[in-house]
């Protein structure tokens, strides 16, 4: 009893992390006393101060407020791309896997090709056919890749479960093979193919950042990579716009990585 | 209780085993898989190139207002649609581009009149390629340098268990947050590597940027070559190799290395799509020339044969690169060549 308690304890533990970083994110758009985004140049690159805890940055924005709403936004990005990966990828893997030969291998293929696929090239190509990308043309981009490290996951545990003997007795029960599908099959993976949520979410935070670095954020320009870019631009002058964008890019992602720990069985 | 061999027919199951254990004729085996190669490295780029042409064509938004902007004349708009066939039927259009594509003519760069799109992306693939090229050596090297020192008997349990510790934060590391971090503290503060944009970095800054390319890819190199190489720790080949005098450094480095050759290739291998997205966001924060500032500098003055070029070109970079690694896994593993 104790053991389970303890082990139930550190899966909300491992929440922890996100749940400092979304807190904090909060907390900082309720002390800035401005929206993301105002832009006064009389103050531009200014050092952190108690006015201004993160100082500022390009044209005098306030960092503590632009980090704390793109943290916000690159998270609800992250967790809407991982989520549709999942429920993509879950059902597509489990299938083939249960359909077995020819579909099997084209799908596990597939899944190799695009996992290993330059999908950042992939993301620049597609974007540049828009004028300026908003969240939604970034999150599409990236949903078009993310579902294949899901899939594989869930290929792979299908292959163990469609032997099991209660798939079989389902089958001899006369179930069809969506049902089994459904019914047996994917309740049985969602705990494996969970895990694989969290490192979604943390390459996705990274790639909207890479994204934006290169010059392709967001229209608004509240991205953590847009934070990153005017820090590498005033490297010389104003390194702390270099170091808060750096920090937030980790803490972030590193906070996602850890939650999708909570999932594992 | 498993019934004796020979006493029940082969199933289909063993019988393919059986075929791949002692394999067809080695030549139509090599030529199957060079063939099957062949066709998925097609199928990638053609799938990559058709994607972009889809994505400008079938997004709403005009391509030729996207390149000339909203106020260009009805006359510019109109030359620009036929250059790029936006006037005649989409499956044309696409037939028209395979063509060029096949034909590595895909017409004239927008923005420089005169010079086909396809110099420019040659132009471009030289320092990306050299970028790459250096970050995988430095990685691999770097990689398999830790695992087989967190292998073999000379650091203590402790030291072992940091390296491990060490590869793991730096294979979750994101190269966008740490590279412009670690080329701050040691261009602009410590000035021991040239600053970024620095016309003359030379091969100082050829070999500072692919060393940040390399470094994550070191660690998933690591990683892997460590745990491999610990699944044959126990071999009995490597406890003979000791007793015939090896010293333990030419037990890993000659007798163990080669057997886990396979796991580092596939693992660098499926880092190659990331080496490449990372080296385009290297080549923008060290302002390097390459194929990653060709595809924005393409994307931000909407030059579209350019940028089609580009996109295929990474593509077809990507495949070569992974083709490579399959050759060197084949030559340098016996067991890859099948047997008789």
């Amino acid at each position: 009893m104790t053991v389970r308690l303890a082990s139930s304890t550190k899966r909300w533990l491992e929440l922890v992390p996100l749940v400092v970083v979304l807190a904090a994110s909060a907390v900082g758009l309720a002390l800035a006393r401005e929206p993301a985004g105002r832009l006064d140049p009389a103050r531009a690159w200014c050092a952190p101060s108690a006015a201004r805890p993160l100082g500022c940055g390009e044209a005098g924005v306030d960092l503590l407020s632009l980090v704390s709403s793109a943290e916000l936004r690159a998270v609800a990005l992250a967790a809407a791309v991982a989520l549709v990966g999942f429920a993509v990828g879950t059902p597509l893997g489990a299938a083939a896997a249960l359909a077995r030969g020819r579909l099997e291998r084209a799908v596990e293929r597939a899944c190799d090709l695009v996992q290993a696929f330059p999908s950042f090239i992939l993301a620049l190509a597609v974007l540049s056919a828009v004028r300026a990308p908003s969240r939604v043309h970034i999150g599409a981009v990236f949903a078009l890749t993310a579902w294949a490290p899901f899939a594989r996951l869930a290929l792979a545990q299908t292959r163990v479960l469609r032997d099991a003997s209660f798939v079989e007795a389902a089958f001899a029960l006369g179930r069809a093979r969506g049902g089994v599908l459904l019914r047996h099959v994917v309740p049985n993976l969602l705990g494996v193919v969970a895990v694989q949520l969290g490192s979604t979410g943390a390459a996705i935070v990274v790639s909207e950042a890479a994204l934006a670095f290169v010059g392709l954020g967001p229209r608004d320009g509240v991205s953590l990579g847009g934070v990153l870019d005017q820090g590498v631009a005033a490297m010389l002058r104003a390194p702390h716009v270099l170091v808060v964008g750096a920090v937030a890019v980790f803490a972030t992602s590193a906070a996602m990585l850890v939650a999708g720990r909570a999932a594992e069985r | 209780m498993p019934p004796p061999a020979g006493e029940v027919a082969p199933s289909g199951l063993e019988a393919r085993a059986r075929r791949r254990l002692h394999g067809t004729a080695p030549f139509t085996r090599a030529a199957r898989l060079l063939i099957a190669q062949a066709l998925e490295a097609l199928t990638v780029v053609v799938a990559l190139a058709s994607l972009v042409f889809f994505a400008l064509r079938l997004l709403p938004g005009d391509p030729a207002r996207l390149v000339l902007g909203d106020e260009a004349s009805a006359a510019d708009l109109a030359r620009v649609r036929a250059t790029l066939h936006l006037d005649q039927p989409l499956l044309t259009q696409y037939g028209h581009f395979l063509r060029g594509l096949a034909t590595l003519d895909l017409g004239d760069s927008f923005r420089r009149p005169g010079t086909s799109a396809m110099a420019r992306v040659g132009e471009a693939l030289v320092p990306t390629a050299q970028l790459a090229g250096v970050a995988v050596a430095l990685g691999a090297v770097a990689g398999i340098a830790a695992a087989v020192a967190a292998s073999g008997p000379w650091l203590s349990s402790r030291t072992r268990a940091w390296v491990e510790r060490v590869l793991v934060g730096l294979a979750a590391a994101p190269l966008v947050a740490f590279a412009p971090v670690v080329t701050w503290a040691l261009a602009a503060r410590a000035r021991l590597v040239p600053l970024p944009g620095d016309p003359d970095a030379g091969p100082a800054g050829l070999l500072f940027a692919s060393a940040m390319l390399g470094l994550p890819l070191a660690a998933h190199v690591g990683r892997i070559a460590r745990a491999s190489l610990q699944e044959v720790a126990r071999a009995p080949f490597l406890a003979v190799a000791s007793a015939k005098g090896a010293t333990p450094l030419r037990v890993w480095l000659v007798h163990a290395l080669p057997a886990v050759i396979g796991p580092i290739v596939t693992v660098v291998a499926t880092q190659l799509g990331a080496l490449l997205g990372g080296a385009v966001v290297l080549e923008r924060l060290f302002e390097r020339w390459g194929l990653g500032t060709l595809i924005l500098d393409a994307y931000a003055s909407r030059d579209l044969p350019v940028l089609e070029g580009a996109v295929v070109a990474a593509g077809l970079l990507f495949v070569v690169a992974q083709a490579l690694g399959t050759a060197v896994h084949v030559a340098l593993d016996p067991r890859t060549r099948g047997a008789s």
